[in-house]
């Protein structure tokens, strides 16, 4: 007599949730990215999110400020993604004013690494696997240069050199980034912020162009990327009025 | 000692007045309801005497630094779990207060045993407008007086406070600046400190006071603020 329902319900072999014994598709949430340009680091990602072929949403926010000074960028699944990041918010804030200081950023890193390894459980049941990329800067230091660095869904942490990108539509980002990056006149960690906002969007499209589950990139009907620059001042999200304004400017 | 009604009585006024005594070194703070937010202002030595709790509350106390540290721990900790099981709206100082830290003071000074909590406080809970703003007075004891907008002071000597926050009130328009908010913050920190009145005391300059050998801890709640984080220190040189 616990008056639990939902153990009542276990109780008396009903197919309460989940339906017939079959896992529901998960719902996972792609194409995030981020990389070095001229002004600090760029971290961009689509809007949707999608359960197998079903296209869940198109107005998913993955790119998400965990405090002044860093950003995660989600991809996998949403409903532990946006928990580990509500966690980390409450964690990095908790922290700064308790002990009226802020974490480090080598700390940060580590606090997503570790919610992704208590994780481990969901993601070997392959409903609720996390691929984050992790952007952020040391606060308090004018000087300092944002890093990028990317997970695998079991927690280990990676430092990327110029670029990370993580789901589905990661591996055509990937690809362009490697060929600008080492090929490229500018290459994107020499561009200013306004050719580097165009280009994200173009990853983008480029993404979508193979990959069903990336959301694209509609200039004509002013749908653009969500894109946040990082730099030693904090973060700053490039609006849609001035991705518009840049995107103009590329194409004229 | 205590199984006897009038020993414990007695041990209680014993420890009211061991607490007023460990108080009397302590120095006033104050929290000020203004259009550009609540302004929290004390003199001390640095991260000492003022504090940010949660995304619209500070805290402003004077007392043993150990103890102003244990109540601030507690508010934060409190705040933080609301904030995480239900949302940042959610946290009000009316609830932190009420059901969390007001009974944990007054479980502290009513055990006999124990060490008291030996803090005045203020805590500040910024509204969307000055008329929204909510200023707790806390004692030691657990005891707490809400106020709105307006000016709060908290001193060892709980008698003159409201002649303080009185004399503060009125030499104030709401057009003044932070810079000399501050200023008359300070005038009335002096006088406090010096025991003097404030019937005579003549409304201040325009120029910024300072305190030699001390540092002005200031902060604002920002009401301006975009994002979620409100709270600000201020440099008041």
């Amino acid at each position: 007599m616990t008056g639990d329902f939902l153990a009542l319900l276990q109780k008396n072999s009903f197919p309460a949730l989940g339906g017939e014994g079959r896992n529901p598709l998960p719902l996972e949430a792609t194409t995030v990215f981020a990389f070095h340009c001229a002004e600090g680091v760029i971290i961009g990602g689509d809007h949707r999110a999608t359960a197998g072929n079903m296209i869940f949403s198109d107005r998913t926010e993955k790119i998400l400020e965990l405090d002044s000074h860093s950003l995660m960028a989600i991809a996998g699944v949403p409903a532990m993604a946006f928990e580990m990041a509500r966690t980390l918010q409450t964690a990095f804030e908790f922290y700064r004013r308790s002990q009226l200081q802020t974490m480090s950023l080598a700390a940060k890193v580590r606090a997503l690494s570790k919610l992704l390894r208590d994780n481990l459980p969901a993601t070997l049941q392959g409903i609720g696997a996390v691929a984050p990329v992790f952007a952020g800067v040391e606060s308090g230091d004018t000087v300092a240069k944002p890093v990028i660095y990317f997970y695998d869904p079991l927690g280990a942490h990676f430092e990327a050199a110029a670029y990370a990108a993580s789901g589905s539509g990661s591996t055509t980002i990937k690809s362009v980034l490697h060929y600008l990056q080492t090929w490229g006149h500018p290459r994107p960690d020499e561009m200013p912020l306004n050719q580097a906002v165009v280009l994200a969007n173009r990853l983008l499209m480029t993404a979508a162009e193979f990959d069903s589950a990336t959301g694209g990139v509609h200039a004509e009907q002013q749908e653009f990327a969500t894109i946040k620059l990082l730099s030693a001042q904090g973060i700053r999200t490039i609006s849609t009025q001035e991705q518009a304004g840049f995107w103009k400017d590329g194409h004229s | 000692m205590t199984e006897e009604p009038y020993r414990w009585l007695e041990a209680i006024g014993n420890r009211r007045e061991y607490i007023r005594d460990q108080l009397k070194g302590g120095t006033p703070v104050f929290a000020i309801s203004r259009p550009e937010g609540i302004l929290l202002l004390g003199v001390g030595q640095g991260q000492s005497k003022v504090f940010e709790i949660y995304d619209r509350h500070g805290l402003a106390a004077l007392g043993h630094p150990v103890d102003i540290e244990k109540l601030r721990q507690a508010a934060i900790e409190a705040a933080h779990l609301e904030g995480f099981n239900r949302s940042a709206r959610d946290v009000t100082l009316r609830r932190l207060i009420s059901f969390s830290l007001s009974s944990l003071l007054k479980n502290a000074f009513e055990q006999v045993f124990a060490p008291p909590i030996i803090v005045e406080s203020i805590f500040a809970e910024m509204g969307d407008s000055p008329g929204q703003d909510t200023l707790v007075r806390v004692h030691f004891d657990g005891d707490h007086q809400y106020s709105g907008a307006g000016v709060v002071v908290a001193h060892r000597e709980t008698s003159v406070e409201t002649e303080a926050s009185e004399w503060i009130a009125k030499n104030l328009a709401p057009t003044d600046s932070l810079q000399r908010v501050a200023t008359v913050c300070l005038v009335a920190w002096q006088t406090l400190n010096d025991s003097k009145r404030f019937q005579d005391l003549a409304a201040p300059s325009d120029k910024p006071a300072q305190i030699p050998g001390k540092v002005i801890e200031a902060a604002l709640l920002d009401r301006k603020r975009t994002g979620s984080v409100h709270y600000r220190a201020l440099d008041l040189k």
